[in-house]
């Protein structure tokens, strides 16, 4: 990211003031802050959900200059929600394939990495299970086995243990290493805790729209 | 996971979603189906006048709205069978008559004994009637079998009794549902004396029928010649009248479910803003989103139009035994009445439905994803 801006509200609320940064690949970093320092405006941005009002955002050679970037999306981010974003009429493996659509897989491909990450997660018991009558820790799992269907090089995660109890925010954790070890992905998470940004290689600090601290996180 | 499985899913998700539209469909398909039927078969009943007599081509009276107002006089009848390349002209005059409730519409048609093997028509049993009797009838054979006649039998019309002489076949339903009197008999009985209502024509071998027909038409500008079902409107407006209703109202049936699926679709699309941030985010193209909400709105009127279809049919069979249409007309269904609804119920689809879809395809991700 290259002095980035995002404004909204016609010039209202200047969510980034300026934001430069880059990510290593296979790097972990957290970025925290309190509630409305922007830190869910700058994952948007790295998303290509949303685009920057000045400045550039260029993620793996891909320029995010608008939210058409729909083979970004689908090849090169996997995006990971706090309130999760589960589809609640289909089930836990139909979650997972509706994001392979377009990914050049045959059905049955499809259906066999959808079994494997839903493996990957612990969830293979609830392959027939819709979102609904799953357990908030399963939900997060699930939403990560959707994130990794299209085996992108980065992993974007809004608040992922936000709405989480401390044994399933150890869980999700404990899968992200695994996933950035094993799969050598690109981790940006954010969130407001602290302890949860610790965990990471590094921890990026925000306050109204601005870095204010960039430091490693605990080591691993 | 196919692409058509997720349609199938998302529509039986919302299932009163999708039976309001449906319905919505299946109704201006109904309307459509029965009243195409309706049309044809009228259309059908009126112009199988034309196909009794194995006749060259026919000649009535120009722009009358109804083809049993038509009327010729002998000297017409004789001015076109003067023609060289004429071999022989049929005067027939029609005429419709209550019989009761259940046979409103029974035709008769007045022809002399005569010409009747010119007109096609072979006498299966009995004799012909004589030229000038008064009280002799001759019964279409499917008249005849409806009626339980045969020859000797009493049959009344209009109070006044005839004697069946004879039974007949035309080899077209029309005239085999009919009956045959001395022209003079029913010249007198419509008070309708030396008329006729259509001139049967049959010309000589070699002949250019084309070019005959043109030659009479422009010599009798008040007479015109019909040689195709297409042309029947030539002589009878009110058919073309009906044709044309019939087309505006599948025109109005077609916009009023456009309309009514763009309603229920643009609520769809609402509902589901959130999900289609979600599938845009994972990586759905605006394209693939458009495609989603079109083939969903595009089953569901396949749906509908087949729903459509058998309440139209139901209708139409409803319809068929009302007291006030009963004998009027026979329902026929003609294929291309099935591939209409089916167009109609498609264009439904896609002109009510472009809209709410490419609203959804547009949808900003981000802001698709913050909609409650």
């Amino acid at each position: 990211m290259i002095d980035v801006v995002k404004l909204f509200d016609a010039g209202l609320i200047r969510a980034l003031d300026g934001v430069t940064m880059a990510v290593g690949r296979g790097e972990f970093l957290a970025i925290t802050g309190p509630s409305g320092c922007g830190k869910s405006t700058l994952l948007h941005l790295i998303a290509a959900l949303d685009v920057p009002t000045s400045g550039k955002v260029i993620v793996n050679g891909y320029d995010l200059v608008y939210t058409g970037n729909d083979r970004y999306r689908r090849s090169e981010v996997g995006v990971i929600f706090q309130f999760h974003n589960l589809l609640p009429h289909l089930n836990a493996l139909e979650n997972i394939e509706v994001a392979m659509f377009s990914n050049g897989m045959g059905h049955k491909q499809q259906r066999e990495r959808a079994r494997e990450l839903l493996a990957a997660v612990d969830l293979s018991a609830k392959e027939t299970t819709p979102p609904p009558r799953l357990a908030g820790g399963e939900r997060q799992r699930l939403a990560i086995a959707r994130a990794l269907a299209n085996r992108p090089s980065i992993i974007l995660a809004d608040e992922p243990t936000g709405n989480l109890d401390s044994a399933s925010t150890d869980r999700v954790l404990t899968l992200f290493r695994r996933i950035q070890e094993e799969r050598h992905v690109t981790i940006v998470l954010v969130t407001h805790d602290v302890h949860v940004a610790a965990d990471a290689d590094r921890m990026i600090r925000m306050r109204d729209g601005r870095i204010v601290e960039d430091a490693l996180g605990s080591p691993q | 996971m196919p692409f058509l499985t997720l349609i199938v899913r998302n529509i039986f998700t919302r299932k009163v979603r999708s039976s309001l539209t449906g319905t919505a469909v299946a109704i201006a398909i109904m309307t459509v189906f029965a009243l195409g039927v309706l049309t044809y078969s009228l259309r059908e009943t009126a112009v199988s006048i034309l196909r009794t007599g194995s006749a060259d081509f026919t000649v009535g009276q120009k722009g009358v709205s109804d083809v049993l107002y038509s009327s010729l006089d002998d000297t017409e009848v004789a001015r076109i069978g003067s023609y060289p390349e004429v071999q022989s002209v049929v005067g027939v005059l029609v005429a419709a008559v209550e019989l009761d409730k259940d046979h409103p519409f029974f035709l008769e048609l007045g022809i002399q004994p005569d010409k009747l093997s010119e007109f096609g028509v072979q006498v299966v049993a009995g004799t012909p009637y004589s030229p000038t009797a008064t009280d002799e009838i001759m019964l279409g054979y499917r008249a005849a079998r409806d009626f339980g006649k045969s020859v000797g039998d009493t049959f009344t019309i209009a109070d006044q009794q005839f004697t069946v002489v004879g039974v007949f076949s035309t080899g077209q339903v029309f005239g085999d549902s009919a009956a045959m009197l001395p022209l003079p008999t029913l010249q007198a009985a419509e008070r309708k004396p030396g008329n006729v209502t259509l001139a049967f024509v049959k010309v000589k071998p070699g002949t250019d029928i084309d070019a005959l027909r043109k030659k009479i038409d422009d010599e009798n500008p008040e007479l015109a010649t019909v040689r195709t079902e297409s042309e029947f409107g030539r002589i009878d407006r009110n058919l073309k009248l009906i044709s044309a209703a019939n087309v505006g109202a599948s025109i109005l049936a077609l916009v009023i479910g456009a309309i009514g699926v763009m309603n229920t679709t643009m609520m769809s699309v609402f509902e589901r803003t959130r999900e289609f941030g979600v599938l845009r985010a994972v990586g759905w193209s605006r394209l693939r989103v458009l495609a989603l909400v079109m083939a969903e709105a595009v089953m569901i009127a396949l749906g509908g139009a087949a729903a459509g279809l058998a309440a139209g049919y139901v209708a139409v069979r409803v319809i068929e035994r009302v007291p006030e249409v009963v004998g009027i007309f026979q329902p026929v269904y003609p294929g291309d009445i099935f591939g209409r609804a089916l167009g109609i119920a498609i264009g439904m689809a896609f002109i009510g439905a472009l809209y709410p879809a490419v609203r959804a395809a547009l949808l900003k991700p981000i802001e698709a994803l913050r909609h409650e």
